[in-house]
């Protein structure tokens, strides 16, 4: 997961609404405050979007036998033809959905369970386990991966000989399992950082109504289901969001793990594949048109969400 | 884009200009000013190579050449590489691959030299020489290669009655023979992550996989020859007869040291890769030749990864300077030697009898119980084949054969099946980029 989205913060109020009500007439030193964000962002966010769609309407023409200089030519939507007839690439696409579908479900469950464990009444040594649970997170992404792929390689690994030893399953690297693997790897390293965000959401809730359930006589496990839950429905559909993007955009741990199992391909996932062709064969234009559509994918399956769970005008963030 | 070719086409004319002008004066003889030395700038990612290049500077007052480390080329070096060339701010020499340098030739990364450097030829290995060389120009001088041997633990052979296989066929019989003595242990993994390793096996085997006709790229990696190769694996495992495990991975180290993969078909710089990782089986290992196919007639090896070569890049200002350079810090005999304890590979020089740690070695050799390995090497490496070409697409091929090797190894399909989806694919790609192709 790339980790960059996940560690926005999860502002989930909207705009004051003082703000929507008296438009302000701009002000030149406003824009002097503003000015360094806009030029970072443009330079360093839009331009390189913008270059990289630009860059993958054109391909590099050799001839012959290719001892000559190539040349820059227009493609149209050629790359993009390209990337959606490679069956390789659009398995990968196939197989970040079917990881979004096992691995958004265990995240958003892992979080909720150790959120409501730490919130509730009974709970000790909270800081404690709300710190370790958390840890995780301040572990680099490359260094997670690497960590588990000591523990799942056999040779290495003293998990497998445990699960060996007891007649389990053990074999974590084939084509079969390695996908639970790496959602195991996503789900230790970021649940943690998930369940904070629940945590926040939970805290904000007035304490007088747990009060009024308890008289009503109600247990922790009715209060967390009819009044916790559904008070933090915003900051679930965050997180829900922020994983089905990290899954989509699943680049890190398959990288990592590739060179200790023969069930990672280059092209094993879209990221995978758009990086393989810009690094690894000097392809950009085809690199950046599978960017784009990765974008494009990723955009439209979050926001197609938020639209399912905000429709009705039942609106949580 | 426009700007950037045209920025491209600027240097270009640069440089005919600068070549043109410097015809008439001197060839460069290590001479040049040396208050006002030529300055050449060197990209390689070769351990140790700055003993190389003090070397040279010293000897060379003339002459002041820069080294700066990159990443090597498949992690990113030569992506930096190929850039540099383009802004226009390229180093004047670099590390390339053999299997890289027709790439590099077809992004026009690559200077002619040969008025500098066709003087040099006779240096060096014929085969090894001949992968600078397209259509009868001179672009690189060729560094080391990676002739293939098959590294083996003796003592263990010993115990289970089994000699080095002299054949494929032996080798097949001596992996059953190693599992039914053992059932932990192997006599290889099949490295089906190791692109280069399956090429080399298959370049060993026979027909070569590219070659050209006319001004035409003729492709043939679904030849019977390497199909003969791919079913001999094929069947060692479907016999699980050989591990699976990625070489030069954890799991693969961990399996030299216990004795669970007891041989490697390797290259010669593995021997570095098996003592470093490996400490604790010193003296048990020994090299034999790599097997034979039977009615080879003289004995054929194969290079791994065919080799390195110090590449002259285009907009370099000062191509006599910097094929000077090349030439010596790959064929005088202190360079060649310190490159080879640098364990970078077998040296492309003719006369290795010059280099006095290929004679004696007292850290390596006694590993391999006092073998002078070298002497395996040495055979291997003047029975690569003259015919291998490297195709302008290398980096698709290793990506593409690793990806179908792997899903063979995982049960779809065979390694045969491997094999003639990456001569489609290979034919398709380089299409796809606008070159003549003829599939085999």
């Amino acid at each position: 997961m790339t980790g960059v989205l996940q560690r926005t913060p999860g502002t989930g109020t909207g705009a004051p609404a003082q703000a929507r009500r008296r438009p302000r007439r701009l002000r030149p030193h406003v824009l002097v405050f503003v000015a360094p964000f806009f030029t970072a962002f443009a330079l360093f966010f839009l331009a390189p979007i913008g270059y990289a769609i630009y860059q993958s309407f054109f391909k590099l023409t050799s001839s012959g036998l290719g001892l000559t200089e190539p040349t820059v030519d227009f493609a149209g939507l050629g790359n993009y033809v390209t990337a959606l007839t490679d069956e390789a690439f659009t398995g990968s696409v196939v197989r970040v959905l079917v990881f979004s579908a096992i691995e958004v479900p265990i995240m958003v469950v892992c979080a909720l369970g150790l959120a409501l464990l730490l919130d509730s009444a009974r709970a000790r040594f909270r800081a404690f386990f709300r710190v370790s649970y958390f840890l995780p997170y301040g572990v680099p992404g490359v260094i997670a991966s690497l960590l588990w792929g000591f523990l799942y390689v056999p040779q290495t690994s003293p998990l497998v000989d445990l699960l060996a030893a007891a007649g389990l399953p053990h074999d974590f690297l084939r084509a079969d399992t390695i996908l639970l693997a790496i959602a195991n790897i996503a789900t230790w390293q970021f649940a943690g950082y998930n369940m904070l965000v629940l945590i926040a959401g939970l805290q904000a809730v007035p304490r007088e109504l747990y009060e009024a359930a308890r008289v009503d006589g109600a247990g922790e496990l009715r209060i967390a289901w009819h009044i916790k839950i559904p008070l933090v429905r915003a900051p679930l559909i965050l997180i829900t969001v922020f994983t089905l993007i990290g899954t989509l955009q699943l680049f890190v741990e398959p990288l990592i793990l590739k060179p200790m199992t023969t069930a990672i391909t280059s092209d094993y996932t879209p990221n995978l594949a758009a990086y393989n062709q810009a690094f690894g064969q000097a392809n950009t234009h085809l690199a950046s048109a599978m960017a784009t559509l990765i974008a494009i994918m990723a955009f439209v399956i979050s926001f197609g969400f938020l639209r399912l769970v905000n429709r009705k005008g039942n609106r949580a963030w | 884009m426009r700007s950037k070719l045209a920025r491209a086409a600027a240097a270009l004319a640069a440089v005919t200009l600068a070549a043109a002008c410097g015809a008439g004066e001197p060839a460069a003889d290590g001479g040049g000013d040396p208050a006002q030395p030529v300055e050449l700038t060197f990209w390689s990612w070769v351990p140790d190579i700055q003993k190389a290049v003090d070397a040279f500077n010293a000897a060379h007052p003339g002459i002041k050449v820069n080294l700066e480390t990159v990443t090597p080329g498949p992690d990113g070096g030569y992506a930096k590489m190929l850039a540099a060339v383009k802004a226009g701010n390229a180093p004047d020499v670099a590390q390339v691959g053999y299997d890289s340098l027709p790439s590099f030739l077809v992004n026009g990364a690559l200077e002619d030299v040969t008025e500098h450097a066709e003087g040099h030829a006779g240096k060096f290995v014929d085969w090894q020489w001949q992968t600078g060389v397209f259509a009868g120009k001179v672009y690189a001088i060729p560094q080391a290669s990676g002739p293939m041997g098959f590294y083996y633990r003796k003592d263990l052979f010993d115990k289970w009655g089994v000699e080095p296989p002299k054949t494929w066929d032996d080798f097949a019989a001596a992996a059953k023979t190693i599992q039914e003595k053992d059932e932990d242990a192997y006599i290889s993994t099949f490295a089906a992550n190791q692109a280069p390793w399956m090429i080399a096996l298959a370049q060993q085997a026979g027909q070569q996989w590219f070659g050209i006709e006319g001004d035409s790229w003729k492709v043939t990696i679904d030849n019977p020859d390497t199909r003969r190769m791919a079913d001999l694996w094929q069947k060692l495992l479907d016999d699980k007869l050989v591990k699976t495990v990625a070489d030069m991975s954890n799991g693969w180290y961990k399996d030299l040291q216990t004795g669970s993969i007891a041989g490697w078909i390797g290259g010669s710089w593995g021997d570095a890769i098996i003592r470093g990782n490996a400490p604790g089986t010193s003296g048990k290992w020994a090299v034999a030749p790599i097997p034979q196919w039977p009615g080879a007639g003289e004995f054929t090896s194969a290079s791994w990864g065919g080799g390195s070569a110090s590449a002259i890049l285009k907009g370099t200002g000062n191509p006599a300077a910097a094929t000077e350079f090349a030439v010596w810090l790959n064929s005088d005999p202190a360079s060649v030697d310190i490159l080879l304890s640098a364990g970078y590979g077998w040296p492309s020089i003719k006369d290795t009898g010059q280099i006095p740690s290929l004679q004696q070695d007292d850290t390596v050799f006694p590993f391999y119980g006092g073998q002078n390995i070298w002497d395996v090497f040495k055979e291997a490496d003047a029975a690569v084949s003259l015919d291998w070409r490297w195709p302008p697409v290398s980096d698709a091929l290793y990506a593409t054969l690793t990806d179908n090797a792997k899903a063979a190894v995982e049960g779809n399909g065979t390694l045969a099946d491997a094999i003639a989806k990456t001569q489609q694919a290979m034919v398709e790609e380089m299409k796809a980029k606008g070159l003549n192709v003829t599939g085999g």
